[in-house]
């Protein structure tokens, strides 16, 4: 509590930054919010270091037969690969020099030639990749974390309403469904049982891919399956959480207090109730983003959607080492800097954010 | 600014402006098959006079927050309200504010009526400034514009202490004794008729407790609000209150003028309880009670004291003391005291 | 503890639903040993036979009887989630004990590590994984793997109860006592952890079962052990959907629907009994 132990009665006067907390504990927490980041960032690729180096079989010629057992590749082009893998993987040379090597490569992001499509780079692919997934997945985690905890909060509050309580046995069925089966259960309903929709693509295959009305209305066309999946399961988890906040904060003095005063129903609903439930509620998202992706990645390949989640999948088919390794560090990387974000946003929902 | 109340009683010093009669207040539950009904408030009857500032002592158990809450109509399950009533002076008719329209409780509410929590902790909310509970709480009462509400807000703040910035500030930035200063700002801002003070000095440091206690005194002062105040601390109600009721288990067991309550306590509970505050210069050895407060939800018949009573006789058993006025203006309930007055 | 179980059965109604669906699932899975079929067999009984009396739900394009393949899938799903839960369990004790209980910096080293990999998104490591593994991929692997990343999230929670636990009064009195600090973790603690193991249990195995079954869709484990993700694997495989074969698909997921249902309903009745408050809630007022 920051009591800055002056006597009661004379007068003080809080130094308060813009966003409530004294600066300098605002900058502590950045500070401390950044170390996590790069902690997480360091931890995961290590762990992709540690396994691609746990196998016993040489994973450089495995990747090589599997990619040219098609027979026609050059002799140029596999010398290339193999060069660019064993950097890659981090072979040649003492353990430290192999471990430096990798990280050169990641630092540099410079994944080596893809052996999938080669010689593009795998760098170009991912980037390639990565607009369609982080918009398929900004979209949808927003609207269902949005409706989800606006609904939920509703129903926490409004405990008795029919309504409410019907959303929460929907959302109680819908929460624990895993991503795939949902995805699934959409592709044959809208894809064979009524087809209005289309289940495959980013967007139809003849437009090109540039501003135009049409190119953005077949994108969004072509988002609603996948964005559906994801959102009706979010939503389920999203109210059922926000509903348990929200029936705790309830309970809490202000509250009370706030009610005892004749404030308004509404206005304590979302001034005192809502508010207070926000930011544990964005935690939450915070600690689910990771799950998030997950769900991302099955969706994409349901729906045949060219995010990294295809991208991915489609390398592990092909035996594409590079491209595994580098859909896996950015996706490490990506989630992290969602986690950041919302981290960096998170005082402006709780002023009491403190230097621990 | 604020408008003249109009109202259709009469100013008259005689007329108690909260009058609390046979109040039962129940909670009731059932679950995993159990059902239990707690008799938090059974059959209390007293009234609080204008510019009076009244306190009700007794210990955790003995239903005096549940009281509060009934009379401030916080009544939600599975608390009930299960007989008598609640009446204002300025709130005539409905027998409590658990029974007023949604309106007329929202005239009442903080403008007439208003309330000091238990803990000035957490009665404030912990994401947004201070400005916006007396915006939320006081400006839809008081209206005007703004910049004259704030001012209002400014000038009554001086008048505790409390400097202007604290309103740009947030609640977990403030100290202990300065929150409950601004929660006492809060609750007076309205001059409402009655507060009620619910245990306004716990957790708060000694010197703390002393200037709140001298606010309290002082609104009664500056405001001629009436004030109903509860705490287990006697040292508490010595200091401030004019009357002073003692609760044990739901009931009130004694009720006089506070000087009169500390010099003759006529009850045995009540004399338990004077002879084992400190005294300066007084080293007698304090003997505690037997026993322990009665279950509520399962309370003894008759007098709920009688099991900790050394008076207790067969009648207590059997029969609820009524409470009776045994010496001018000093009401008690119990049969050995009555029936020695009696005789 | 079993008392809990007992009440929840009795007056919970959301509980005795979650074990309803987990007893039939686990009758399913008992059925395995008497499966006339071994698992890994195929083209033991003519395909793609739609459910008959003769093949309660239908057979599918391998020449499997759908029923008796579930039983097995469904058994070791269970005996993943299982084996996946045990593990994590420990660890997730071990480190939320320790860290709830000694705090200061071992707490905050522990609970910054943790952070990591609550964070880390799960399914591309475990990709990488399997990239690198290929054949030798089993499931006691990919279980052990899997343990190894999945205690962060419940660590925390047992930390949180481990916290108020410690500033408690009878850790207090225990302390002054003498008890040495793992008689108190394991006398006095456990008691109140307990529940919430439970319930982190149950969320455990819906999360990796629901990993599995999406590993396993994909085909990124060991394919030739039925599981439920196994089975719409190979369903994927022999193009159930296109040809009409919806049974070799549909019952899969049925069964691993009620899985998560079940064993989300009786963590949610368990949380539910833990938090006093929502105990209180459900107090309507009297009948």
């Amino acid at each position: 509590m920051a009591s800055l132990g002056q006597p009661v009665a004379s007068v003080r006067t809080p130094r308060s930054g813009i966003l409530g907390t004294p600066m300098s504990g605002y900058f502590a927490y950045i500070g401390r919010r950044l170390a996590q980041f790069v902690l997480v960032v360091f931890i995961g690729i290590n762990l992709a270091y540690v396994i691609t180096h746990a196998t016993p079989i040489d994973p450089v010629e495995q990747s090589i037969s599997a990619v040219t057992s098609f027979g026609n590749t050059a002799p140029d082009a596999i010398e290339q690969m193999r060069t660019s893998l064993r950097e890659l993987y981090g072979l040649g040379g003492s353990p430290v020099e192999q471990y430096l090597a990798f990280w050169k490569r990641i630092l540099r992001a410079d994944f080596g030639p893809s052996m999938s499509a080669f010689p593009t780079p795998v760098a170009t692919l991912i980037g390639r990749a990565l607009p369609w997934t982080a918009g398929l997945l900004a979209v949808s985690t927003i609207v269902a974390w949005g409706l989800g905890s606006l609904l939920g909060g509703l129903a926490g509050y409004y405990q008795k309403s029919r309504g409410l309580k019907l959303m929460g046995v929907i959302a109680m069925g819908l929460h624990p469904i895993p991503y795939y089966i949902l995805a699934l259960v959409l592709l044959i309903v809208f894809g064979f049982l009524w087809p209005v929709l289309p289940i495959t693509g980013g967007s139809a295959m003849n437009l090109p891919q540039t501003l135009t009305f049409d190119f953005v209305a077949s994108v969004l066309q072509h988002a609603i399956l996948p964005a559906l999946s994801l959102i009706l399961i979010g939503v389920g988890s999203w109210f059922l959480g926000m509903r348990a906040l929200v029936s705790n904060v309830v309970t809490e003095d202000y509250v009370v207090y706030a009610e005892l005063a004749g404030v308004r129903p509404w206005r304590v609903l979302s001034l005192y109730v809502m508010r207070n439930a926000l930011p544990p509620q964005l935690t939450g998202l915070a600690i689910s983003l990771g799950g998030i992706f997950n769900g991302a990645v099955i969706t994409e390949k349901v729906f045949g959607y060219p995010g990294v989640g295809s991208l991915l999948v489609d390398a592990v088919y092909a035996g594409d080492y590079g491209l595994v390794l580098g859909v896996t560090t950015v996706s490490i990387l990506g989630v992290s800097c969602g986690v950041l974000v919302i981290d960096l946003l998170y005082p402006l929902l709780d002023p009491r954010v403190r230097v621990s | 600014m604020l408008a003249e109340t109009t109202q259709d009683y009469l100013p008259d010093e005689a007329q108690p402006i909260l009058s609390v009669r046979d109040l039962r207040a129940h909670f009731r539950t059932d679950r995993f098959g159990v059902k239990r009904d707690v008799k938090a408030v059974d059959g209390i009857s007293f009234a609080v006079r204008r510019g009076e500032i009244y306190g009700l002592a007794g210990e955790s158990s003995s239903g005096k927050t549940t009281l509060i809450k009934t009379i401030a109509g916080a009544v939600r399950p599975p608390l009930e309200v299960v007989g008598g009533r609640v009446d204002f002076a300025f709130l005539p008719g409905y027998g409590g504010l658990h029974r007023a329209p949604a309106a007329e409780v929202a005239r009442i509410r903080w403008r007439h009526l208003s309330y000091i929590m238990q803990g000035s902790m957490n009665v404030l909310n912990p994401v947004r400034r201070l400005r916006s509970a007396f915006v939320d709480f006081a400006y839809p009462h008081i209206g005007g514009s703004r910049k004259q509400f704030e001012r209002e807000v400014v000038a009554h703040l001086a008048r505790l202490k409390l400097d202007p910035s604290v309103l740009a500030a947030y609640p977990h930035e403030l100290s202990g004794g300065m929150r409950q200063r601004a929660t006492i700002a809060l609750a007076t801002i309205c001059r409402p008729e009655v507060i009620l003070a619910d245990e306004p000095t716990t957790a708060l440091d000694v010197v703390v407790q002393k200037e709140v206690l001298g606010m309290i005194s002082g609104i009664r002062r500056e405001i001629g609000s009436s004030v109903l105040l509860v705490t287990h601390d006697l040292g508490v109600h010595a200091h401030v209150t004019d009357r002073l009721g003692i609760m044990y288990a739901g009931r009130l067991i004694e009720e006089a003028a506070t000087a009169e309550i500390f010099r003759n306590p006529l009850h045995p509970y009540t004399r338990h309880l004077i002879s084992s505050l400190p005294r300066i210069g007084d080293d007698v050895p304090r003997e505690g009670l037997e026993g322990a407060p009665p279950n509520l939800a399962d309370p003894p018949p008759g007098c709920r004291f009688h099991p900790r009573c050394p008076l207790a006789m067969e009648v207590c058993r059997r029969q609820v003391p009524a409470t009776l006025e045994t010496a001018p203006a000093h009401r008690v309930a119990c049969f050995a005291v009555n029936r020695s007055e009696e005789a | 503890m079993a008392g809990i179980l007992r009440d929840l059965l009795r007056y919970h109604a959301e509980f005795r639903i979650g074990a309803a669906l987990i007893a039939v699932v686990l009758l399913l899975s008992v059925l395995a040993s008497f499966s006339p079929y071994p698992p890994q067999d195929v083209y033991v009984v003519p395909p793609d036979v739609p459910p008959s009396l003769t093949y309660w739900f239908g057979t599918t394009s391998r020449g499997q009887d759908v029923f008796w393949q579930l039983t097995f899938a469904i058994r070791n799903t269970l005996l993943f989630g299982c084996t996946v839960a045990l593990i994590s369990r420990i660890l997730a004790l071990v480190i939320g004990l320790i860290s709830g209980y000694k705090g200061g910096w071992i707490d905050r080293a522990l609970m910054s590590v943790n952070d990591t990999f609550i964070v880390i998104p799960l399914l591309p490591i475990l990709v990488l994984f399997y990239f690198v593994m290929r054949d030798r991929m089993s499931w006691l692997l990919l279980a052990l793997i899997m343990a190894c990343l999945g205690w962060a999230y419940d660590a925390r929670l047992i930390r949180s109860v481990a916290m108020s636990l410690k500033s408690r009064e009878f850790t207090q009195s225990s302390l002054f006592s003498g008890m040495s600090t793992r008689e108190i973790l394991v006398q006095e603690h456990l008691p109140y952890v307990m529940p919430i193991v439970f319930s982190t249990t149950m969320n455990n195995m819906v999360w990796s079962i629901g990993l599995e079954v999406t590993l396993a869709v994909l085909g990124f484990t060991d394919i030739n052990t039925p599981t439920i993700g196994g089975m719409i694997y190979w369903a994927n495989q022999h193009t159930a959907m296109v040809a009409g074969v919806w049974w070799w698909i549909a019952f899969p997921t049925i069964a691993v629907i009620m899985t998560f249902i079940g064993l989300f309903l009786l963590a949610v009745s368990m949380n539910d009994y833990i938090d006093p408050r929502s105990r209180l809630r459900s107090f309507g007022g009297a009948s």
